[in-house]
């Protein structure tokens, strides 16, 4: 039976009146048209569909909008206008983090939990932070350092 | 569309499932995957769905007279996160799926899940923990090693739901955890080996031994335990009978993560590590 | 020259990547867009006896081998493979039909309600000892060469030592991030392919044939894409041929994406190998002849397996000087998804079997086995395996003195001889390798003839038109700073949209490294034309095409002469520990020097060897896909496992610099090189912290269980 979700996405309230089961990531890209976020295995394997929940980094593909009633939700095109986000584009930038690109928005979202979270990661906790994030041009160790460089350069943000 | 449920509490919660043959409905983590359908329809469920995870009830961790009480719907993440929480258990969440997936699972949900791989439950059940069943009108409390009945299976009834699971705080002087994943994160584990052991002054008193991914439920043996417990005692350690009790006992397959030779072979071989550099050096202590 | 051109440069895609603008595929919706999902055969090898469709809604339509107005064949080398199934099919997961209409809810059940009858026919699962009638001509191969150097004869007659050794790789998905995708639109008589491609020409010509339609009618446009590795070489032209035959028929663009586990199932993948080398060796330990036998399994139609064949046996004497040569290559036809392309195409597989081979040479004659690697490496002017003549300098001993140096290698193998004493299995490997840059063969020259064309516009803007795509590797980027460079322009002065086959000529795919070597060398030569004419403020337009180098040669009937017209080489070192219990492996380091000639931009070169290597770590070690009867027994994101980010090291990567004459400031190939010697580096790793020869790959803990543990019973 259809239900009524709100929610708030990147500051503003979405109500939908739809399937409770039906995917987070589907309402996101479907509904909202916020197509930053991706579907990479919809499964829950790797990440493309990273989002934060009430600033918790969690899989769109897998998540319902019954859980999301009355939460906060972030995507890249919330996170995007940011200072902090533009700290994390230019260590990415500058480190060579972004090939392909689909996996760079939930990478993002991904490295953004961590700081939130930790702002001095090191070079093991920010390997650990973004394990749930595959990407298979990179070979990661340009986006970890990209992490790290954005955590010292944007000291004071997070 | 089948029937939604999200109650605001506990007690409304059992009064609908006492009406309502529900899929409940934790994190979602397996639900999701398993009912996935193609990108952009919505999961299938034939059952009407209950979410449980915003109940407040069932999010709680207490500690109460030497029992640790987990609410079924704590998230991996939060378990990780708890004051409360011994470490040895969170070397075991950690290590669960990946950050995102940590931050949704919950541990009620791996235990009904009741899958061979389902990395809580060796724990769970080296520690002897039980699982509260709530319904309407009755809460009973079962050991998770007669909870879980098989590849799926559990003894959870029509009406009834997870709602904690109680684990008598006990310390260890040995824990070893060990899981054989496909990968070093984000994997399903191939095999998974946990070992406790507590001593004192007077030598070792306890022994614990379980083994996931193996069998179609976790591997653990109290009889084979005592043995292991009788034997370091007397002085008399005989790893060949040892290995001989749980080669019984562990009966993995091969699937599409590993074959059933390596599974066996590693587990042994864990046992029989744990019980040479951890078990022996707690007798002389 | 090098510290301007490869000095790095800002990505000119990162900003819209990383903020999610970039519109890929599944990302574009046009107005009145139905969706297709694909009727796929549920066995590996049986006849069609019927298909009872469900009655259809209006709006809704079956797409199958009737709707296909020209040839049912995707048009490749040998066109074997249907668009859609005819009276048989050959692969579980084969498309037969698509379901096409506006509710992807009602599409689905259409698809549940499909009754397909089938007549099972005895399938071909493996490639030895084949019984069951072939797939493919008379003896079930899509290709059988064979290639011959010297006198093989004159080598067995002078051999001290024989040395025989089988290898065998196994599959690898190329796991590109994005699934695969087209959208096609028909309007007023023309089909436009949107679509997440490596090869708008491959594509075009695919759907031309399959409408029977003019060239002009038919339009392609690259969409942002999701990573590609080759799987995106061949396998969208058949997507491609579908979707447009549905736009027709339907009236409306249709979108045919591809869900994750969908692709896993269907689409291409590099092919598993078994190589049998047998090499003879004279009494100072020089090598005097190699037999190499090389089975592919092709899977279930042709595709580009003739030509993965090729680059396998052109490589099957690694980087060693052998004047004696005798290479039998079979590419064999199985009821399998279709191998096809990925990162190396045929080379890892045959660079895997040699390194081993000469390593395990080496301890059977009891020498060792890097003194035995280096005393018979290639040097310049020496032979290739086709009697191509090695014109410019290789750095290999160099190289490998310096990849010694970086890892500590030799210090390495003596400290962890002690502590495997010990009990801790510690072990390093190198490898050594090359890669053939652009097309085997006669497929510059004859085939692909590529075109380049540079407009510039009155407001003295320089817009490159090719057909190459941007798909992560960073052409987009590279190709700017090629034309901005030999024009002495600004780089945002030059636009490089992805291509639309409407505006841009043929420059070839976007694949074998040969973007920046072959195309960045005509953008090169076409910018100093234009430079040369230049008028501010006038429009102008220059064109250039690929010339054969004067001086190379090739018979593609004997395959002699010079392959490739450019080689970049590479030297790996892999270290790693494993569990002594469990065997399972952690990667402790990599080290690697490549010479790729001037590299065009210093970032974009390590990430397409961070993520080479990482990828041939992941073939090395954790990849595995096995099929049983017919079916992946991987088939899941979650149980096809890729590495992620805790599973590798730090990389440290040097570059080394002969450069090559016909390319760009230059540069030579890159992209393929950079997987193929890591694999070797880990197995040889393993091999040395467990004192035993290792000739498969993946190397699974589960295979090390089986023959390092010890014997008393656990």
């Amino acid at each position: 039976m259809a239900m009524d979700i709100s929610f708030v996405v990147n500051g503003k309230r979405v109500n939908i009146y739809g399937n409770p089961t039906a995917r987070l990531l589907d309402a996101l890209r479907d509904y909202c048209g916020l197509t930053g976020v991706k579907e990479g295995c919809g499964e829950g394997e790797c990440g493309a569909c990273s989002v934060l929940v009430d600033g918790k980094l969690v899989n769109s593909c897998i998540y319902p909008i019954a859980k999301v009633e009355g939460k906060e939700v972030l995507t890249i095109e919330g996170f995007r206008g940011t200072e902090k986000y533009e700290v994390l584009k230019e260590s990415f930038e500058a480190a060579g983090a972004v090939q392909c690109g689909f996996c760079s928005p939930g990478m993002l979202m991904a490295a953004e939990s961590l700081l939130r979270e930790n702002p001095k990661p090191d070079e093991v906790q920010v390997r650990e932070a973004i394990s749930g994030n595959l990407c298979r041009c990179t070979g990661y160790n340009t986006i970890v350092e990209a992490v790290l460089d954005a955590s010292i350069r944007g000291e004071g943000l997070w | 569309m089948v029937e939604a449920y999200k109650p605001n509490d506990l007690k409304e919660a059992l009064e609908l499932l006492a009406f309502n043959d529900c899929t409940i409905f934790a994190g979602g983590t397996d639900l999701m995957v398993k009912r996935k359908r193609w990108s952009g329809l919505v999961p299938s469920f034939e059952k009407p769905v209950m979410f449980i995870s915003q109940l407040q009830e069932l999010r709680e961790v207490t500690e109460d007279n030497g029992m640790l009480t987990i609410g079924a719907a704590c998230t991996l993440s939060e378990l990780i996160d708890n004051e409360l929480i011994p470490e040895h258990f969170k070397t075991v969440f950690r290590q669960m799926a990946s950050p995102g997936i940590r931050n949704i699972a919950t541990i009620g949900g791996n235990i009904c899940n009741a899958s061979p791989a389902g990395e809580s439950l060796p724990l769970l059940y080296a520690l002897d923990a039980e699982v509260v069943l709530q319904s309407s009108c009755r809460k009973v409390e079962l050991p998770i090693a007669e909870f879980v009945q098989g590849v799926g299976k559990t003894l959870l009834k029509s009406g009834e739901m997870v709602t904690a699971i109680k684990v008598p705080k006990s310390s260890f002087t040995s824990i070893t955890y060990r899981k054989v994943g496909t990968r070093k994160s984000t994997a399903l584990s191939k095999l998974s080996f946990i070992g406790l052991a507590a001593s004192d002054e007077e030598g070792l008193q306890d022994v614990r031994l379980a083994f996931g991914a193996v069998a179609p439920t976790v591997v653990r043996s109290r009889d084979a335990e005592e043995d292991i417990i009788d034997m370091l005692k007397l002085g008399s350690l005989d790893i060949s009978q040892i290995i001989d009790d749980y080669s019984t006992l562990i009966k993995p397959i091969s699937d599409q993560r590993s074959t059933a030779l390596y599974r066996k072979k590693a587990c042994i071989r864990l046992l029989v590590d744990f019980i040479i550099n951890s078990l022996a050096r707690e007798v002389v202590r | 020259m090098r510290d301007s051109i490869s000095k790095p440069i800002t990505r000119v895609d990162a900003a819209d990547k990383l903020s999610g603008a970039a519109c890929y595929i599944g990302d574009m919706r046009l107005e009145d867009m139905l969706y297709a999902k694909t009727l796929r055969a549920a066995e590996p090898r049986a006849k069609l006896i019927s298909i009872e469709y469900p009655e259809l809604p209006e709006g809704y339509f079956v797409v199958d081998k009737r709707d296909v107005p020209g040839e049912n064949r995707v048009k490749m080398l040998i066109d074997d493979q249907p668009f859609f199934a005819e009276e048989v099919v050959n692969y579980i997961g084969e498309p037969i039909a698509l379901i096409v209409g506006k509710d992807k809810e009602v599409i689905n059940k259409l698809l549940e309600d499909i009754k397909v009858e089938y007549e099972r026919l005895q399938p071909i699962l493996c490639i030895d000892n084949i019984t069951a009638p072939p797939i493919y001509g008379e003896n079930d191969s899509f290709a059988d060469y064979s290639l011959n150097k010297g006198d093989l004869q004159k080598a067995r007659a002078g051999a001290a030592y024989v040395y025989e050794g089988i290898y065998e790789t196994g599959y690898q998905e190329q796991f590109y991030m994005e699934p695969q995708g087209v959208i096609a639109e028909f309007k007023e008589g023309k089909v436009s392919i949107y679509g997440s491609i490596q090869c708008p020409y491959y594509v075009k010509n695919a759907v031309v044939s399959c409408l029977g339609s003019a060239p002009e009618d038919v339009r392609i446009v690259q969409a942002a894409t999701g990573g590609a590795f080759g799987g995106k070489e061949d396998y969208p032209s058949l997507l491609a041929g579908q979707a447009a035959c549905a736009a027709i028929k339907a009236g409306k663009p249709v979108c045919l994406l591809l869900d994750r586990n969908e692709d896993l199932e269907a689409t291409t993948k590099r092919h598993p190998a078994k190589i049998t080398l047998k090499s003879y060796i004279d009494e100072s330990c020089r090598i005097l002849g190699l037999e190499a036998d090389i089975a592919l399994d092709a899977g279930a139609y042709a595709g580009i397996s003739g030509v993965v064949l090729q680059r396998a046996m052109f490589a099957a004497a690694g980087v060693y000087n052998i004047e004696n040569l005798s290479i039998r290559g079979k590419a064999i036809a199985t009821n399998k998804a279709v191998s096809g392309a990925f990162r190396g195409f045929g080379s890892p597989q045959a660079f895997f079997a040699i390194e081993m081979h000469m390593e395990h040479a080496a301890k059977a004659i009891g020498i060792d086995p890097l003194q035995y690697k280096l005393s018979n490496l290639v040097k310049q002017g020496d032979r290739s395996t086709t009697n191509g003549i090695l014109r410019d300098k290789i750095l290999l001993p160099e190289m490998v003195d310096r990849v010694l140096e970086m890892s500590g290698f030799t210090e390495k193998r003596k400290s962890f001889k002690t502590e495997r004493a010990v009990g801790a299995l510690k072990g390093i490997g190198l490898s050594m390798f090359f890669h053939g840059c652009g097309f085997t063969g006669n497929g510059e020259q004859d085939h692909i003839k590529a075109k380049v064309r540079l407009t510039k516009d009155i407001h003295d803007r320089v817009e490159i038109l090719i057909a190459n795509v941007e798909m992560g590797q960073g052409v987009q980027t590279t190709m700017r700073k090629i034309a901005a460079a030999a024009m002495e322009l600004p780089i945002d002065s030059i636009i490089f949209a992805n291509p639309d086959t409407d505006r841009v000529p043929d420059s070839g795919p976007t694949v074998a490294s040969r973007t920046t070597v072959i195309v960045g060398k005509l953008v090169y030569d076409a910018a100093l034309k234009l430079k040369e004419k230049w008028q501010a403020g006038a429009a102008s337009e220059v064109e250039e095409q690929y010339k054969y180098p004067q001086g190379f040669e090739w018979d593609n009937d004997s395959f002699s002469g010079d392959a490739y017209t450019n080689y970049s080489w590479g030297v790996n070192a892999v270290e790693v520990e494993l569990d002594p219990i469990t065997y399972e492996s952690t990667i402790k380091g990599v080290w690697t020097v490549f010479d790729i000639g001037n590299p065009i931009d210093d970032r974009l070169v390590r990430g397409q060897i961070d993520g080479g290597i990482v990828q041939g770590l992941g073939y090395a070690s954790m990849e595995v896909m096995e099929n049983l009867q017919g079916r992946f027994r991987q088939r899941t994101s979650t149980d096809y496992i890729i590495p992620t980010a805790m599973d590798i090291p730090e990389i440290k990567s040097e570059l080394m610099c002969e450069p090559f004459k016909y390319g760009p400031y230059g540069a030579k190939g890159l992209g393929e090189l950079t997987l193929v010697g890591a694999p070797i580096a880990y197995a040889l790793a393993v091999e040395n912290a467990l004192s035993i020869n290792i000739d498969t790959l993946p190397v699974r803990p589960e295979h090390l269980m089986e023959v390092a543990a010890d014997g008393n019973g656990y």
